[in-house]
């Protein structure tokens, strides 16, 4: 049986370090609560640069925590981004980690 | 930071983007215009014809309008069904009062209280929709034009004001708020072109 500094210590190393990162947090956050968005949503929901939100979108895309779709709206470029189910469960269970680490620590 | 970002605040950030652009607010005192003029003029048709051809000119508008500016997010489809259900309760809700209504009156058997409170019911009828609009889509404007709309039958019950004249007095100044909350969204975004800037991507 695990007490409960075993459980803080175990939460916090499974903790995803590319999630936790706070830009890429709301990125996933956002994308949990919606089906899909475009990239210009998430640029002025987040408050991000293009360069920004693109960099962190490339970490999420190559970890298989979301999918980014490109497509020509008549002659211009439009880009879609959606959460995976992996990226989803990930998401989950840093939440979860993250509720355990936090609910733990003394007062 | 799970504290900090709340899911819930996200989603209700999500759900103001919808209404950020007034565009809703036009089509809802242009509905309500349409309903004054309807009765002013007996047509009775009108009020339909407002509906449908304003819900799609807006859902048009907001391609070419709101997009560009803001983006676009589809809501998952949990959150889609749980919305349509939520009018689809709403749309039978009135649709069965409607009909008991209009039973009541075409046998001649409405209570004197229906007929002398008639316009109070149906403004106030009115009214609760947009509240519950205004409550789930948390957009607190919408309780204000549900104000607007049930005063026009108080202004016409106590202060003698034509009844007709309530519904087009609410639908403009309705009409006037998503016009000043429209130009307040043009101007805070402008529109923005993907191409250029996301190339980095490519």
């Amino acid at each position: 049986m695990i007490d409960s500094s075993g459980e803080v210590q175990e939460s916090f190393t499974k903790i995803d370090k590319l999630i936790h990162e706070p830009s890429r947090y709301m990125l996933m956050a956002y994308l949990y609560v919606v089906e899909v968005a475009d990239f210009l949503f998430l640029l002025r929901q987040t408050g991000m640069t293009w360069g920004n939100l693109s960099a962190h979108l490339s970490k999420l895309e190559a970890a298989g925590y979301v999918v980014i779709e490109k497509e020509f709206v008549g002659k211009k470029p439009h880009t879609t981004v959606r959460l995976t189910d992996q990226g989803r469960n990930a998401f989950e269970e840093y939440r979860g980690n993250m509720k355990r680490v936090l609910d733990n620590l003394p007062v | 930071m799970v504290e900090e970002i709340s899911l819930k605040e996200i989603q209700r950030k999500v759900y103001m983007t919808f209404f950020e652009d007034g565009l809703w607010d036009i089509f809802l005192g242009l509905f309500i215009l349409g309903w004054g003029l309807s009765i002013l003029t007996e047509a009775v048709y009108l009020p339909g014809v407002f509906f449908t051809g304003i819900y799609f000119t807006i859902w048009g508008i907001k391609k070419w309008l709101t997009y560009p500016r803001i983006g676009y997010a589809r809501f998952s489809a949990t959150s889609r069904r749980r919305i349509t259900a939520r009018f689809i309760i709403l749309g039978v809700v009135v649709m069965l009062v409607g009909v008991m209504v209009a039973v009541m009156w075409g046998i001649g058997k409405r209570p004197q209280w229906l007929a002398d409170y008639f316009p109070l019911i149906f403004n106030g009828m009115l009214a609760a929709i947009v509240c519950l609009v205004a409550y789930w889509a948390r957009v607190n404007r919408f309780y204000l034009h549900a104000a607007l709309i049930f005063l026009g039958a108080v202004f016409h019950m106590w202060l003698g004001v034509r009844w007709e004249f309530g519904f087009i007095g609410a639908g403009s100044i309705i009409v006037l708020i998503g016009v000043g909350i429209l130009v307040i969204f043009l101007r805070k975004y402008p529109k923005m072109v993907e191409e250029a800037q996301n190339s980095d991507r490519q």
